[in-house]
Formats: C-alpha cells, sequence, structure tokens
C-alpha cells in the first residue's frame, strides 16, 4: 500500500494543530439565539478561545466565565456557576440558554455541574426568575480528552439532546453543517432553495458576518432557535455534512426519535456536492434541479481549465479539522493534485476505520502519509530534515511560517484563518466551494512562479 | 501654614503627580524611601546645598531630583525669588503632603503587604 | 471623588467601587477604585488567567528559549501567535510552541514520564537550543506533577541544558497579574546569580518590563548602543535566557512595565542592591527625560543630549503636524495595565488628544493611582471592566478613538468608535522618537479614516452627498484648521518607512568604553 496510516510517535506537540475541547463548545453555542455560554473553569479558557473566534472572523462574541480562582481550585467552585448563571441573567434580559462548558480544572477537581444545574432549576430559577424561560444545558468537555473537534461533536449533540422533543412530524429536514463559515452556510442554504427543500440548518451562523450599523450596535450572534432545536426530533431526516462534528447527534436523533441519519460525507469538491444532493433527493423525495446541472456545468467548466494544465501532480499538504481535511483531500485527487501527507491533530482512535482512509489507502498510486494524532512538526520536520517536496500547503493559519519559512505557497481554509481577510465569508462546500478552493489554489500557484520566477512566462497565453 | 504656601505646594505636588513615576512604587516603605530620597536631593539641589552621592541609591534618588528641580525652577518663577529657609519650609510641606497622598492616606490596600 | 455606578452593574452592587470620575479638585485620598480582587463570575470581564500573565505575556518574549507547556494542548495553542513580540533570532519563541498533549490517562495515572519524554523530544527536535522553560497549567497544578523534579533530573542526564521552571496556574490569583508576579519570583528565585556574565562596559543596565512589542526594544537598545551602555539583559522582550541569569550584576534597573515586571526590580534592590528607575519611553519629553536619568546615573548626560538633540530635531515637525490634527479629540484609553500611567499624560500633552477614560483589565490599584494622577479632570477610570460597562461607558462618552485590545477593538467597531491596539500596536513599533510619531499617524488614520466617515451615514434617512467621488484623510482633517497650519512648510506627514527597524538592524556603534579595573 502507498498509503500509509500513522500515529505521530513523539509523545508530546509541536505546534499544534487544534486547542482544546471547551473552544468546540464554546463555538456551538455562539451559533445558538439568545445563548451566552459559561466555561468553568480558569478565565484564558474564555479569554482566548474568544480572541481566536475574532481573530477569525474580525468580530467579537459573547462568552462568559465562571472564574475560577485559587479558592475554588482547592475548595470546590460550584457555587462560581450558581453566581455566573444569576450574574448572566440579570444583566442580560434576552438570554433564554445557557450552557455550562467544564474544562480540564473544574472536571479534575469534581465539579458536578450537573448537579448545580438542577440545584439551580429548582432553587435560583424558580424563586428569583419565575416565569423566565432559562435553560441550563451542562457540557462536559474536559481539555485533556479529545480536541476542539470532538468538544464541537459533543456539545451539538448536547445541544439537541437538552431540546429535541417530539411531537408532530414535519416535513422538515435536519442540516448539520459542522465547523464551517458563513459563507459555507449560504452556499449550502442556496442548494437546499434550489431542491425547495425546507431545513432545520444547525448552526444558523450567517449573521457571524454581521453589519457595522450608522446606527445602535450589531453584536453577532448566530440565529439558531430553540424551536429549531426542539423541532429536530421530528424531521423527515438529518444529514450531518461531517462525521467528526455533527456526527453523534444526528446518530442520536435517529437512535431516539427514529429520524434516519445520513453522516457524510463532506460536500467538498464536486464529487461530494453530488453525492450531498443525492442524499437530499433520497430522504426528502426533490428531484435535483436543472438550475443545479447549469451551476454544476459552470464549476466543473472552470476547472477543466485549470485542473490538468497547471493542478496536475502538485504534491500538496493537507492539516486541519478531519472532515475537512479528508473532503480537500479527496477533491485534490479529482483535480489530479497528489495529497502527499495528511495531518489530522487528534488522537480519535476512528480515524483508522474512516472508509474515506481506507479508499485512500487501497487507490492512491503515489505515497502519500496519513499521521493521526499529528502536530504541525510532522509537517515542518518532513519538509526541513527529510526532504519532503511540497508545491502547496493546505491549512489553516497557525500553521503559517511552515509555509513562509520554507518557501512554500499556502491556501489558507479552516479555523482559524487570521492572517487573510474575509475567508469566512467563501464556501469551501458545494459547487461554489469547489470553484472557488480550485481557483485559490491555482491562483496562488501563479502568484508563487511568479515570485520564483518558475515558468511564470507559461501564463502569457493561458 | 499659609494658603500662598499650600497653593505652591499643591502646585509642586501636582507636576509630580502629573509626570514622575518613583512616588508610586508599590509597598508603604518603598514609597517612604522614595518620598524622602528624591525629596531630600530636590531640596537639596534647589537651595544649592551639596548632595550626597556615594551609593548607587544615591545617584538613583539624584537623578530623579535633577530633574525635578530643573521643572520647578522652570516652571515656578517664583522659586527664585525664595530664600533658603523658605524652600526648605516649602519642601518639608511638599514632602508631608506627597507622604499622606501616597502613603498614609493612601486608599492602596497593597501597600503594607509584606511581600513584594 | 465620587464611585461611578454603570447602569448596567446596578444588580451587582459589588461592581459600585470599582469605577471613579475624576472631580476637581480632589485627590488619590477621597476614592481610588477597587483592584486586582476576584473577577465577578458571569461579568463577561476581559481578564484572562494567571497561566497566560506567566507564559505569554512574560515568558514567551524570551527568545532562544524551548516554551513547554505542561497540560492539555489549548493552553499552549491559545497562547500562540496572538501577541508581535519579535526578536532578533528570527522570531523561534513565536513560530514555536509545545506542550505535553495532557490526557485523560496521565490525569489518572500522572504526567512526569510524560513531561519527560516530550522534554528530551524538544529539545531533539530544536538540537541548537539548549534552554527550555516549563509553564504548569492548571490541569498539571491539580494532579500534582513535580515539575521540577523532572527538570532537576533531565539536567542531570543532559548537562548541556537548562531548564526553568514556572508554577503559575491559570486559577492562581484574579488575573494574568498573578502569573506576572509568580514568574518574576521564580525567575529571581531560581535563575539570577546562576551565571556570571562578562561586564564590558562601565555603564551596565538590566532593561526590564519591556516585551519588544512590534520592536520597541530594538529601538530602545540603538539609544543604549549610542551611548556606550550595556544592556545585560531585557526582561523578557527579545530577551535570552542567559543574559537574564545574570541580571544580579547590573549597576542599574531601568524599568518600564511596572506592572509586570517591578517585583523582581524590588528584589533586585533588596538582594543585589541595584537600584531600581522607573522610565517612560512612550513620547518624546518622556523619552528625553528617561535617557537622560540613565545617562546622569552614570556620568554620561551629554550623550543622552545629543540623542535627544538629533532624535527631537527629527522627528519634531513630523510630531506636531499630527498633534494640530488630534487636538481635543476624546480619547478612551482603555488598556491591560501599564498603558493606562505610560500614555495617560503624554498623549495628551504631545497629541493634543483628551483622555476621557482610562480602564486597567489586570492593573493593582497603584496603576490606578498612577493612571488617575496622570489623566485630566472628569476622566472615568474602571477597574477590571466587562462587555457592557464598556458600551455604556463609549455610549455616555462618545470617543472619538479607543485604544484597547483586539476583541474589544471589534466591540467598539461595531458602536462606530475606530480603535488602535494597544498591546500589539496597529503599525509600530511606538517607542522611540519616529515610534511616537508612527502613533499619533496611526490615531490621525483612525479617525479620520474616509471609510469611518461613511460609516457613519445612515443612507435611509440621511441627505446623502452626491458631490464627491472620494474623501482623503487631509480633506477630513484640515477642513477646520488655520491657512497658517495646512500650508506650513515646516510641519510635515511622516516620512518614516513600513519596517523602520530594518535599517537599524544593520547600524554599527563606536563599542564600550574601557572598564576600569577598580570599577569592575
Amino acid at each position: 500500500m502507498l498509503c500509509e496510516v500513522k500515529e505521530k510517535t513523539r509523545t508530546g506537540i509541536i505546534n499544534p494543530i487544534f486547542t482544546c475541547q471547551p473552544c468546540g463548545a464554546q463555538f456551538v453555542s455562539i451559533g445558538v439565539k439568545n445563548c451566552v455560554g459559561i466555561v468553568h473553569g480558569g478565565q484564558g479558557c474564555v479569554m482566548f478561545v474568544r480572541l481566536l473566534i475574532s481573530q477569525h472572523f474580525k468580530e467579537s462574541f459573547e462568552i462568559a466565565s465562571s472564574s475560577v480562582h485559587e479558592d475554588g481550585a482547592v475548595f470546590g467552585a460550584c457555587s462560581r456557576v450558581e453566581e455566573a448563571v444569576d450574574v448572566l441573567l440579570m444583566r442580560y434580559p434576552h438570554i433564554k440558554v445557557i450552557p455550562i462548558i467544564s474544562t480540564c480544572s473544574t472536571e479534575i477537581i469534581g465539579d458536578d455541574i450537573d448537579g448545580v444545574v438542577t440545584k439551580l432549576n429548582a432553587g435560583l430559577l424558580k424563586e428569583k426568575y419565575a416565569g423566565r424561560e432559562v435553560h441550563l444545558i451542562p457540557i462536559h468537555t474536559p481539555s485533556f480528552v479529545g480536541s476542539m473537534v470532538s468538544g464541537y461533536d459533543i456539545a451539538v449533540r448536547d445541544f439537541v439532546t437538552y431540546f429535541a422533543k417530539k411531537t408532530e412530524p414535519d416535513k422538515k429536514l435536519n442540516l448539520i453543517t459542522g465547523w464551517v463559515n458563513p459563507g459555507d452556510v449560504t452556499a449550502l442554504k442556496h442548494l437546499l432553495a434550489e431542491m425547495q427543500i425546507d431545513a432545520t440548518v444547525l448552526f444558523e451562523i450567517e449573521n457571524f458576518d454581521s453589519p457595522l450599523m450608522p446606527y445602535g450596535n450589531f453584536v453577532s450572534h448566530g440565529d439558531t432557535t430553540i424551536e429549531d432545536l426542539s423541532g429536530t426530533a421530528n424531521a423527515i431526516g438529518t444529514i450531518a455534512l461531517n462525521r467528526y462534528e455533527g456526527g453523534k447527534a444526528a446518530l442520536y436523533l435517529e437512535k431516539e426519535f427514529g429520524v434516519p441519519a445520513i453522516v457524510g460525507p463532506t460536500p467538498i469538491g464536486i464529487r461530494n456536492t453530488d453525492t450531498f444532493l443525492q442524499n437530499l433527493k433520497t430522504l426528502t423525495g426533490r428531484p435535483i434541479p436543472e438550475s443545479l446541472v447549469r451551476e454544476r456545468g459552470i464549476a466543473i467548466d472552470a476547472l477543466t481549465d485549470i485542473t490538468h494544465m497547471f493542478l496536475a501532480d502538485k504534491k500538496v499538504a493537507i492539516y486541519g479539522n478531519p472532515d475537512l481535511a479528508i473532503g480537500i483531500a479527496e477533491f485534490c485527487l479529482d483535480l489530479e493534485m497528489r495529497p502527499v501527507l495528511l495531518l489530522l491533530g487528534d488522537d480519535n482512535t476512528n480515524y483508522q476505520n474512516d472508509l474515506r482512509i481506507k479508499a485512500f489507502q487501497e487507490n492512491v498510486d503515489f505515497p502519500m502519509e496519513i499521521i493521526t494524532n499529528a502536530d504541525l512538526w510532522e509537517l515542518e520536520n518532513r519538509i526541513k530534515n527529510d526532504g519532503l517536496e511540497l508545491d502547496l500547503i493546505l491549512g489553516h493559519s497557525k500553521g503559517r511560517f511552515s509555509a513562509i519559512d520554507n518557501n512554500i505557497p499556502m491556501v489558507r481554509v479552516g479555523f482559524p484563518t487570521y492572517d487573510r481577510a474575509g475567508l469566512y465569508r467563501h464556501p469551501v462546500v458545494g459547487y461554489a466551494g469547489a470553484m472557488w478552493l480550485a481557483e485559490q489554489m491555482v491562483n496562488t500557484i501563479f502568484t508563487d512562479m511568479e515570485y520564483k520566477k518558475n515558468k511564470e512566462w507559461i501564463l502569457n497565453v493561458w | 501654614m499659609d494658603d500662598l504656601m499650600k497653593d505652591r505646594i499643591e502646585q509642586l505636588v501636582d507636576y509630580i503627580m502629573k509626570k514622575c513615576l518613583w512616588q508610586f512604587h508599590s509597598r508603604a516603605w518603598d514609597r517612604k524611601d522614595q518620598n524622602e530620597g528624591v525629596l531630600t536631593k530636590t531640596m537639596q539641589l534647589l537651595c544649592a546645598e551639596p548632595v550626597e552621592l556615594e551609593t548607587p541609591a544615591d545617584r538613583c534618588f539624584w537623578v530623579d531630583a535633577v530633574c525635578l528641580a530643573e521643572a520647578y525652577k522652570k516652571r515656578y518663577a517664583w522659586l527664585a525669588a525664595m530664600n533658603k529657609e523658605e524652600i526648605k519650609l516649602l519642601m518639608q510641606g511638599l514632602h508631608e503632603r506627597m507622604d499622606h497622598l501616597t502613603i498614609t492616606g493612601s486608599l492602596n490596600l497593597e501597600l503594607t503587604d509584606r511581600h513584594y | 471623588m465620587p464611585y461611578h455606578e454603570f447602569e448596567c452593574s446596578k444588580c451587582i452592587p459589588e461592581r459600585k467601587k470599582h469605577a471613579v470620575i475624576k472631580g476637581p479638585g480632589e485627590d488619590l485620598t477621597s476614592a481610588l477604585p477597587l483592584g486586582y480582587l476576584n473577577t465577578i463570575p458571569g461579568s463577561i470581564s476581559e481578564r484572562g488567567c494567571a497561566y497566560c500573565g506567566a507564559k505569554h505575556v512574560i515568558g514567551t518574549p524570551m527568545k532562544d528559549v524551548i516554551h513547554l507547556s505542561h497540560g492539555p494542548i489549548g493552553c499552549t495553542y491559545d497562547t500562540w501567535q496572538t501577541k508581535r513580540y519579535i526578536s532578533d533570532n528570527d522570531n523561534f519563541q513565536i513560530k514555536n510552541t509545545f506542550a505535553t498533549d495532557m490526557k485523560e490517562k496521565h490525569v489518572i495515572f500522572g504526567a512526569e514520564k510524560l513531561l519527560k519524554q516530550t522534554i528530551i523530544e524538544a529539545f531533539k527536535a530544536f538540537p541548537k537550543i539548549k534552554r527550555m522553560s516549563i509553564y504548569q497549567t492548571c490541569a498539571s497544578a491539580l494532579i500534582g506533577d513535580d515539575i521540577n523534579a523532572i527538570a532537576e533530573e533531565v539536567m542531570e542526564e543532559m548537562p548541556e541544558v537548562d531548564i526553568f521552571v514556572c508554577n503559575s496556574p491559570g486559577f492562581g490569583g484574579p488575573s494574568q497579574s498573578g502569573g506576572h508576579h509568580k514568574i518574576n519570583i521564580a525567575w529571581i528565585n531560581q535563575k539570577v546569580g546562576t551565571i556570571e556574565p562578562e561586564i564590558i562596559s562601565p555603564y551596565v543596565i538590566n532593561y526590564v518590563g519591556e516585551y519588544n512589542i512590534q520592536g520597541d526594544q530594538h529601538v530602545m537598545m540603538d539609544f543604549f548602543n549610542r551611548m556606550g551602555i550595556q544592556v545585560l539583559s531585557t526582561f523578557t522582550g527579545n530577551g535570552s535566557y542567559d543574559s537574564l541569569r545574570g541580571m544580579h550584576r547590573a549597576h542599574l534597573n531601568v524599568l518600564e512595565c511596572a506592572r509586570s515586571a517591578e517585583y523582581i526590580c524590588n528584589e533586585l534592590k533588596k538582594r543585589y542592591g541595584i537600584p531600581r528607575l522607573d522610565i517612560d519611553a512612550f513620547g518624546f519629553g518622556t523619552l528625553a527625560e528617561a535617557l537622560r536619568k540613565i545617562g546622569m546615573f552614570f556620568g554620561i548626560e551629554d550623550r543622552a543630549q545629543a540623542i535627544i538633540d538629533e532624535e527631537t530635531a527629527r522627528w519634531k515637525p513630523e510630531l506636531d503636524w499630527y498633534k494640530e490634527r488630534l487636538r481635543g479629540k476624546k480619547v478612551c484609553l482603555w488598556p491591560g495595565g501599564s498603558k493606562l500611567w505610560h500614555w495617560a499624560h503624554v498623549i495628551h500633552d504631545e497629541f493634543g488628544v483628551d483622555v476621557v477614560s482610562v480602564y486597567t483589565k489586570f492593573g493593582h490599584q497603584g496603576d490606578m493611582e498612577k493612571g488617575i494622577s496622570r489623566c485630566e479632570e472628569g476622566a472615568l477610570a474602571i477597574d477590571d471592566p466587562n462587555e457592557l460597562e464598556g458600551l455604556e461607558a463609549m455610549d455616555m462618552l462618545k470617543p472619538d478613538i479607543i485604544f484597547t485590545g483586539k476583541r474589544p477593538g471589534e466591540v467598539a467597531k461595531k458602536v462606530r468608535v475606530p480603535y488602535l491596539n494597544a498591546h500589539a500596536y496597529h503599525n509600530g513599533p511606538w517607542k522611540g522618537w519616529e515610534g511616537w510619531v508612527r502613533f499619533a499617524r496611526d490615531i490621525y488614520n483612525g479617525i479620520y479614516s474616509p471609510i469611518h466617515q461613511l460609516a457613519l451615514l445612515d443612507i435611509s434617512k440621511d441627505d446623502i452627498p452626491t458631490d464627491k467621488g472620494f474623501m482623503t484623510q487631509r480633506m477630513l482633517s484640515d477642513k477646520d484648521l488655520s491657512e497658517e497650519i495646512t500650508s506650513s512648510t515646516v510641519l510635515r506627514q511622516y516620512t518614516g518607512k513600513y519596517d523602520c527597524l530594518s535599517e537599524l538592524s544593520k547600524k554599527t556603534y563606536p563599542g564600550f568604553d574601557p572598564v576600569l579595573a577598580d570599577a569592575a
């Protein structure tokens, strides 16, 4: 087999690909309307995640901390959660949903956040906030398990589990997007609209890209409502686009309420988008309209212009969220490129059994390495010390110096992409995303050819 | 103390508070040393008296004192009309006022912390 | 000085004593905000943790060091690449970060073995780096790993390496300030005095509380080099590990950010008799005075004066160009700690702006004493502000610009207040004479941004001016200025380059005076 799946052999991490679980839960929380999460732990667990998210979107999002200090770490800090809930509710009258997100410190000291929620429901909420709709949702995301990816997965499941309620079946479809950008949600909703499918999108984050208005204060937030979440139990089916970011929730709805679930594939590239449309058709019975045939045609036309002329045989390294990285690798193969290195940055043992990865192993005809539990040193070290030659790097901004220092062109994709402007506005999913991503890659390679004077004249007559 | 003197002391205080940092060390005993060290040397400079420069600490007080004395002379023309005794009295008043503002009357709860 | 009660915080009365308005004729003994107290949970405060105060603020600017966090991955990831402290060794410390990646099994069975192996692997990956700082996190503190013992063990096995251990878990104190304190004390206890530095000048200082944001330290080193002063160490921006082990041999500690680094200066004074000189290096007059004092201390004031004369002549016309256009603009000075007093008076004196509010995220009462003393009457001073209070204050004060952190800057943007990054700067360095002009230029560009002007127009209600295809900053800033100023042949806009550091790195200096035997 030319494609090998290996686990990183070092123990520690040099230059991480992911942050820890609470970040994923926080990212989910900002997608819900009238929701401000409380992260139960030290203040850095919130302050830096808010900074990270604001670096990516160039917007500020509201997330609170229980501000655990020394005494709390020694004697237990559940009272800090109680106080935080009260303070939040007093000062933010619109808040209805408060996830209580645990961290490493509060999991280790054994703070019982489920118990706190029970206590608050029976006490504070009944007495002081009688008549106000408030939902407290404990979410366990110890930082020493998984990564921000699993934290996202857990939080989506916990939100859905908390709210989903079987009433009357409706004709709606659940679409769980996974960790995406506003541009992706717009592209996905466009595909649904073209097929005239009514769907509940988890999560409605298009307003993460929020306006600067001449009046008022437009705080960026998501728009998924409590009704959206509770209605997920009544849907005709669920499509979770990302196996590792939302898959758990889809399977929960299937098991608990019999809502049929299709998990994956991430609709990155033409082929995966085709599959996504087929899945939509299967679940809803809606036909794929001519308009999408045409849209697809425009994308295929654009890709035909660039693929075998410029992209063929280009060697790429890809890192980031697993579904994104795998989806891009699949697309790269369709574009005749060679994804020679794929870095999956946490210790999830399920990657080994992912059918998409097995397919790489069975079919790839060039040496390809897939590293699990990876860090960015797996990339850097191969380039610097093991002679790995790359034409392109695809990944988020934290790996920017691997590209810069080694003179390798890079396309920023995933989360976070703070060192490029406005990327969150552009999709990587759907036909539009396929076109955008491929054109980003080829234009980046063009610029690199020009800076390095590497056959830059070839573009004279293209 | 007459009102004129009080007013002049306040002018001197104002300059220190706005422009200097030496009076705001973090602990009461340091503030005491700083006020004593810098203001004594400032007084000596203003009175054209010899200034002790034996130790590094002396020199450090002295450089702040030189700048302060210069600024005072430049800003407050009335200083030139005062004799040594008057300047000493003025500076003593300033010293007391500074001790009050930064130490004895300060609301800073960390001043008495025994460790840095 | 009356306490200021925010509408939004009336329901949390503990907040009442955290804000004051500086009233006429009042002094610090009438009111001072409380400071450095535990944060109110759920208030959406802007504070960070003690781990980040130690690792991210003070530890990581050290340039030739493997910075390893012992804990789960998030702490190290989150504090990586979010600051602009550069170094002259190709930014090794910005580019690379290290963690033990503690997992559940380690939490249960202990992570010391993991730690040791990670240390060894990290040194192996970067064979030229022989120094390491290890930072405790909440998780490793709570499971009780003995990091010091492991570090000792490795140092015994690998005699060529040296390791510093900083035990400052995230929960250790009300804010990042707890970590500043812990790492100061840990460094002097563990490392100062373990190397005897070579003294090559009669004039030797430590430059303390300087983090080389966008090259501030390089700018200041230029002045020190021109004066023939040996900078034994910089604590910690662009500082090297071994140079900081020799801090005890300096003749003078020159201190900038007293908030984060006064502890080590105080200890150096107590233990080694090295005096502490607090300076402000931001601003023309302030920096001039700082260099003069350092010069006077060593009896080389003339060298300082030569620099002051040269730099002032070069840059004053540019500073004044901006001052004429910034006069009277209202500023919310909302930084983390020290800049609230470093800047409060000098931006008023030298840019002509009015500071209508100061705040500090993690400062102590001492910082408020300095800040309130230096800002003008009527200014609102806030300790540990939270999101709603910030919005309420901006609504009340209507500032023309705000100097704060990146994320709070995004909050300001939404209420149409331009922001400059007070921590990482917009287009720094902002220290030095040229740097100070760069700061003025950034403020000017922020306030008079044509796009900012467009942001204020409501096209659904307001008259839309249709007579212009564009505006420039100049068209906006000069419309009410006198002819004398607008057509001045003396004043000019900033003339420096985007990168003002690369020229500095090519400069050569005359070298140091000989060290006399008895002086050494």
